[in-house]
């Protein structure tokens, strides 16, 4: 198959990825029928994922890891969450995308590893405060468009 | 307890209809507690959520 990212998105990519501190999980989540975009979003995945060591991914199915789906609160395919990596322990960060990272968002994708391999929201101490004391959860769903 | 979804609103069409969803970016707290378009910045995100959450 024909790559999708192309040689100068792929160096500016790798420029991007120099500074990445901590390793950045990918996991993707496919669906056998009735998902148009999930074979380009798990292609796309892959070759960002092979873009730096840090980075790593493992393809699931919606149906066949449902159990996996659910813990991870994923209901939509293509799915993808970011997760920490250290070691052998994989860390939750609640970033989820519905839906293939292209155009803008796939900025946002590369943005979103970065912050994860940073391991810092870089958000204010008053909005940390007031997360701390989060007694229910939150979703946060940010619909966009490719284009 | 904080999930953030990035949703491809034309690929999820059932969803962006039920949060009526007519310029983008849109902002769907809780399944709808709050809708913002636009740019959401930290503070108004934050103010939001207290409003939400009512503290």
């Amino acid at each position: 198959m024909a790559k999708l990212l192309n040689e100068d998105v792929v160096k500016q990519i790798e420029e991007a990825f120099a500074p990445m501190k901590e390793a950045v999980h990918i996991m993707f989540f496919g669906q056998k029928e009735g998902c148009s975009y999930c074979a380009d979003t798990q292609q796309l995945l892959e070759e960002v994922a092979e873009i730096s060591e840090k980075l790593s991914i493992e393809v699931y199915d919606l149906d066949d890891d449902a159990d996996l789906a659910e813990k991870f609160n994923v209901d939509k395919a293509p799915g993808t969450v970011l997760a920490a990596k250290d070691g052998e322990t994989v860390s939750d960060y609640g970033i989820r995308y519905a839906g293939i990272p292209s155009g803008h968002e796939f900025t946002s994708l590369i943005q979103d590893i970065l912050l994860v391999a940073g391991r810092d929201s870089g958000l204010t101490q008053d909005t940390r405060d007031f997360l701390k004391e989060l007694t229910e959860p939150v979703l946060l769903q940010v619909f966009v468009t490719p284009t | 307890m904080v999930q953030a979804e990035m949703v491809e609103a034309t690929e999820f069409q059932e969803l962006s209809n039920k949060y009526s969803v007519s310029g983008v970016p849109q902002t769907t707290i809780n399944d709808g507690a709050a809708n913002i378009t636009g740019a959401v910045p930290e503070s108004n995100m934050l103010a939001e959520l207290k409003r939400i959450i009512g503290k």
